[in-house]
């Protein structure tokens, strides 16, 4: 277990780099850089020799081996240096922009993982086949929605016809209901479909006819009996919606007016604004590490199978 | 002193009449009602500020935070363009116009409490003049020339130039020229993207930033150093003014309508019918430069012939663009520079829409038409390029119905999206973009240098200037017209100069100007006294609300 734990945080630490280092690469393939957007962008109106001189400054025209030396070490130091373009330190812009996005994210997909279990259980438990069969094709409806779509449509409905939620001035609550919403219904949409078709294929096993002929009833199986086994496929699933939660989060971000990683994102790429990206870059691998690893740790929770016996073999 | 009195006098004669006038027209509204003090106002922004150093205040969202922390030392008046006094109670200009010296206003603070003195002041234009490496500072756009400040007592100060700078009394007055305290300017660059770091003096301060979304200011209650010729002196009317940076052009516009917000920037020509509709009011200033135009690169052999640049200059309709794609707040251009800017010359009857004459001089460059409705020389086909230029308003649209038009005489050309790395590099070569949007506000015939000569914007892109990719192209005569703009010192010399310029461009047909580029605002119909600076930057300081 020990051992396993050290070469697990090993791994992690080499993801980690591998990460800097081929972000570090592509960045410095791109066209240009942030100093001559910066620069030569056109508000300021520089002479050529005003703009080597800061380039000089900037250390943009240095060996790009130097250039990586300085910034692996200023990441290995914490010292994460300025954004060109906001003109503020990169750890105050990921400290300001992490938390909205990790609530918005995190309460995203739980809003997510209820939609579907809400819709699955529905699904399974009325009788009436009409409803079965629309809330079954639910989830290809929910995924069809685009994000931006659906968040322009509800800010008119419910902040600018009905007033209900300020989007320009809102509580700290208020300003997440409506993205928590915009997000969560294309991410609930895979979910559902996952477990809807996982449902149904473990309620034909012969344990849950077994369970049904001892005279289970029908919530009882389907909650203590097939819901479990079905889940796991779904957790799987959730660990790669990550990806698709910050893709959300850039949209959703914009649309809205947050503050967040996404947008941070989305603004850094726009201007090469190489020092922030490092940042988010190491940052974003950093969470998918660290979601695996959960994924990894809830799979034998969920399913007894995959306990490992440790006690047993010690005193075997 | 006689010298200093004589141009003070001049100055304050001129405007004074022109203050005179809209006092009386603005006074009968303004007597009527009494503006309420206190309040907050919403500000909803499209893009969030860069680093505030004043110099930088040329990009909008700078120039709209940074108009109400910083004064300058000269007030522009934006409706006679009249230089007037501000932190300068008064000033001399030598001869040559290579001394300045103004006289500070006493009393005046930035609100760390610090004296806004003589010292304060030389140490400001020493930066902007001269740039700050340390700091990475770099040298203001309207300071050319600069050599050395001089303080002669804590209420004076003169500026040495090493050439004559006619442009540099109005270069006082610019948002770019802000005056800030000494512990900003002894900050990092870098670090002036922090809004509450930039203390000036003027009647708002920055007091809470979260970066990328919003900034809340608060009115000064002792500020007390408006202009003189306002008829509003004292503390601001509004206690505060959130920005909120909302990106979303329709959200901007809902949450104005829906009354969840006061004062949005940007709003597009065509959202502008939505706004009135409702009683809502668009402002729409000059920007009072060189107007929204489309420039040629010469170095590319592509447009090297005059005759190519001119049959596509009568080739494009520039009525049809602003009737298809704006608003009656974007005058057609009649010149290079706006109808509004110091100078200006109406040359429209060289700027006309004439397609016939633009196949004949391009049948006669050579460029012939082939089977497939395009024009080719030698086998070579006449393509061109252009990247589109995000800041500008419906700048691909403008581009693409430009390339119909270009179209209907046989010329290709490719309107290009690209990330900024690439645009701001491939901008550069003429080879890659023989074309290329151009505009930039600024209320001083200095602008026209600033934006054609080789060692500033240089949109033109010859020798000597930001790009190395340029080969050969290089026209002194329109070089040495610009250089007399910046060291004329004659006014009526200066304006003459100015006028031969927009001939002389438009003779060469180096640009097609577009449109007169206006700032587009929506207002709330409570929302009562904004005033904007010369280019198009709101000022709250007057503004108040009726509710």
């Amino acid at each position: 277990m020990h051992a396993q734990l050290v070469s697990r945080i090993g791994q992690s630490i080499l993801v980690l780099w591998a990460a800097f280092t081929l972000s570090f690469v592509l960045l410095q393939a791109l066209p240009g850089d942030a100093v001559l957007i910066r620069f030569l962008g056109g508000d300021l109106g520089l002479s050529p020799e005003q703009i080597a001189e800061l380039r000089v400054l900037y250390g943009a025209d240095a060996p790009i081996w130097e250039q990586y030396i300085v910034s692996l070490s200023g990441f290995l130091t914490g010292n994460f240096g300025y954004s060109v373009i906001s003109g503020t330190p990169v750890a105050t812009e990921i400290l300001t922009n992490l938390p909205p996005t990790l609530w918005l994210a995190g309460l995203s997909l739980a809003a997510a993982a209820l939609l579907a279990i809400t819709i699955a259980l529905t699904a399974n438990l009325t009788g009436f086949a009409p409803l079965k069969a629309a809330l079954e094709n639910l989830p290809s409806l929910m995924i069809s929605v685009p994000v931006f779509w659906l968040g322009i449509v509800m800010i008119q409905m419910f902040s600018f016809q009905l007033g209900w939620v300020s989007v320009i001035n809102p509580g700290p609550w208020e300003q997440l209901a409506l993205p928590v919403i915009a997000i969560a219904v294309p991410i609930a949409a895979p979910l559902a479909q996952i477990l809807l078709r996982n449902i149904e294929a473990v309620s034909r096993q012969p344990f849950v006819q077994v369970a049904r002929a001892k005279g289970a009833a029908p919530a009882h199986v389907l909650v203590r009996h097939i819901l479990g086994n079905a889940l796991l496929p779904s957790l799987t699933i959730a660990g790669l919606l990550f990806g698709e939660l910050i893709a959300g989060a850039v949209i959703t971000e914009t649309v809205f007016g947050l503050n967040g990683i996404g947008r941070l994102a989305e603004r850094s790429v726009r201007f090469q604004d190489t020092a922030v990206l490092q940042a988010i870059v190491v940052i974003s691998a950093f969470a998918f590490l660290l979601i695996n690893l959960a994924v990894d740790l809830l799979y034998p929770l969920v399913d007894p199978r995959l306990r490992r016996d440790d006690v047993k073999g010690a005193t075997a | 002193m006689t010298s200093q009195d004589t141009v003070f006098t001049k100055n304050f004669a001129a405007a004074g009449l022109a203050v005179l006038l809209a006092t009386t027209i603005a006074g009968s509204a303004i007597a009527t009602e009494t503006p309420k003090v206190g309040g907050t106002l919403t500000y909803l922004e499209q893009q969030p500020h860069t680093v505030l150093y004043p110099p930088a205040g040329g990009f909008y969202p700078n120039g709209g935070i940074l108009n109400q922390i910083t004064d300058k030392l000269t007030y522009q008046n934006p409706e006679t363009l009249a230089i007037e006094p501000w932190i300068a109670e008064s000033w001399e200009i030598n001869a040559d116009h290579t001394q300045f010296t103004f006289k500070i206003r006493p009393g005046v603070t930035f609100s760390d409490g610090t004296p806004l003195d003589a010292a304060a002041v030389a140490a400001n234009f020493d930066a902007f003049g001269k740039g700050k490496g340390e700091r990475k500072f770099p040298v203001s756009e309207v300071v050319n020339n600069y050599e050395r400040s001089e303080v002669i007592d804590p209420l004076t100060v003169r500026f040495h130039f090493k050439k004559p700078s006619a442009g540099f009394l109005q270069g006082t007055s610019v948002i770019g020229s802000g005056l800030v305290s000494l512990s900003t300017l002894n900050r990092n660059f870098d670090e002036l993207g922090d809004a509450t770091l930039v203390i000036g003096s003027g009647p708002f301060v920055a007091t809470k930033q979260v970066t990328g979304k919003e900034l809340t200011l608060k009115a000064r209650t002792d500020y007390n150093w408006a202009p003189k010729l306002l008829a509003h002196q004292g503390r601001p009317y509004l206690d505060e003014i959130r920005y909120v940076i909302v990106p979303e052009d329709g959200v901007r516009i809902g949450a104005l309508l829906s009354g969840q917000a006061d004062f949005v920037r940007q709003i597009q020509a065509y959202d502008e019918p939505q706004v009135t509709a409702r009683g809502y009011q668009i402002y729409a200033p000059s920007t009072r430069g060189i107007n929204n135009s489309v420039v040629f690169r010469p170095d590319n052999a592509l447009v090297a012939d005059k005759a190519v640049r001119q049959a596509l200059l009568h080739a494009t309709d520039t009525q049809e663009i602003v009737k298809t794609l704006f608003s009656d707040s974007y005058p057609v251009a009649k010149s290079i520079i706006a109808s509004t800017a110091l100078g200006f010359k109406d040359i429209s009857a060289k700027l006309t829409h004439d397609p016939k004459k633009a196949a004949e001089l391009l049948d006669q460059a050579g460029w012939k038409l082939d089977a497939d409705g395009l024009r080719r020389k030698d086998g070579k086909l006449l393509e061109l390029t252009a990247y589109e230029s995000p800041p500008q308003p419906q700048n691909k649209a403008t581009l693409q119905l430009i390339s119909q038009q270009w179209g209907k005489v046989g010329v290709k050309f490719n309107v290009l999206a690209g990330d900024a790395g690439s645009r701001v590099q491939d901008s550069l070569d003429p080879q890659k973009t023989p074309v290329a949007p151009a505009m930039v506000g600024r209320a001083d015939p200095d602008v026209i240098k600033s934006q054609y000569h080789y060692a500033n914007r240089n949109v033109l892109l010859q020798t000597g200037g930001v790009s190395t990719k340029v080969e050969s192209f290089r026209d002194e005569t329109l070089n040495g017209l610009l250089e007399g703009i910046a060291a004329e010192v004659d006014p009526a010399k200066r304006l003459k100069l100015v006028e031969e310029v927009q001939n002389y461009v438009i003779d060469q047909a180096y640009a097609i100007p577009i449109f007169e580029e206006p700032q587009a605002f929506g207002g709330a119909p409570y929302l009562k006294g904004i005033r904007f600076e010369a280019v198009g930057r709101p000022s709250f300081y007057s503004a108040w609300l009726d509710r």
